[in-house]
């Protein structure tokens, strides 16, 4: 078995939390926190966690702003993200097409 | 095994990606349009006195088509404006959620009209469509936003108890069916499209 692959995928989105949060944002323009947090049943400190280590690897961006005079906080995948998201999925399809069957 | 993980995630990946991907566009100004008709064809129907099963059920059942295309016409324009594909998944996904109740509601309206049973039928007819509109918005609500889920069951609560009560009395309803369908079909959309406007929740994207 080539391990190759393996050490190259990405270690940022290759946890479980922060590939959810980067699935959910790579088929939406965007997402709220609300939305985020609801659809993926995590607690607002976990994903703020996440959040802010995919902010930090440059792969997610978060904009804050007001709608009727509540704040609202919206992220978006970046063009780096999106990069990275498709390059780890990728990775993935490669090691599943190695270790099939011939 | 290394693969299996692999796999693991990726089908993890699309069923995220799909859940994401959730059917918002033009929402508001549909649910604004259906429930501008529902109050104008529960206007004719009460102002004409539509009271039969055949012109109760013509009317409304012509109001349901015309809502369907207008629906559809509301949807395209908008997709053809933002430069997205029509039938993209949400959207594919949204019909055929709502396919299968439509599709026996209408048929359940043909039937009762073309019987042209007795006009007390009118109130069971409505109080039917309602639950049957109510199951199609639910199971839709999977694939749209969360608000659309709990309209499908007001819809769905609101008939049960309104079917469960003439049982447990054993009486009729002693309500006017127009007023029925105008109050879910007219006022319930007009109310949730004006939420999804206040709110801002009126986004486009399919």
């Amino acid at each position: 078995m080539n391990p190759e692959p393996f050490l190259q995928l990405d270690r940022v989105i290759h946890e479980k939390g922060r590939l959810a949060i980067m699935s959910m944002l790579a088929a939406s323009p965007e997402l709220s926190f609300t939305e985020l947090r609801d659809a993926l049943a995590m607690t607002d400190g976990n994903l703020t966690t996440h959040i802010r280590a995919l902010q930090e690897a440059g792969y997610v961006a978060v904009a804050k702003s007001f709608q009727n005079r509540r704040p609202l906080t919206t992220c978006s995948l970046t063009a780096a993200g999106r990069k990275a998201f498709t390059g780890y999925i990728n990775l993935l399809e490669r090691i599943v097409q190695q270790n099939r069957p011939k | 095994m290394e693969s299996n993980w692999a796999a693991e995630n990726l089908q993890t990946i699309r069923t995220l990606m799909e859940r994401s991907a959730v059917y918002r566009r033009a929402l508001a100004p549909i649910m604004l349009f259906a429930g501008a008709l529902g109050v104008v064809a529960a206007g004719i129907g009460l102002g004409c006195h539509l009271n039969s099963m055949r012109a109760f059920g013509t009317l409304w059942l012509g109001t349901a088509i015309v809502v369907v295309a207008g629906t559809l016409l509301i949807a395209r324009r908008q997709a053809f404006k933002d430069r997205e594909p029509f039938w993209s998944p949400p959207t594919r996904r949204v019909a055929q959620a709502l396919l299968p109740p439509l599709t026996a509601g209408m048929c359940l309206g043909v039937v009762f009209t073309s019987a042209d049973l007795d006009d007390g039928f009118t109130v069971l007819l409505a109080l039917l469509w309602v639950l049957f509109y109510g199951c199609g918005l639910h199971a839709a609500g999977f694939f749209a936003p969360r608000g659309v889920k709990l309209l499908g069951w007001a819809f769905i609560a609101c008939a049960c108890l309104l079917l469960l009560r003439a049982v447990i009395t054993n009486s009729d309803l002693n309500l006017k069916a127009h007023w029925l369908m105008g109050f879910f079909f007219g006022g319930l959309h007009l109310a949730y499209g004006a939420y999804l406007y206040l709110t801002g929740k009126g986004k486009n994207a399919a």
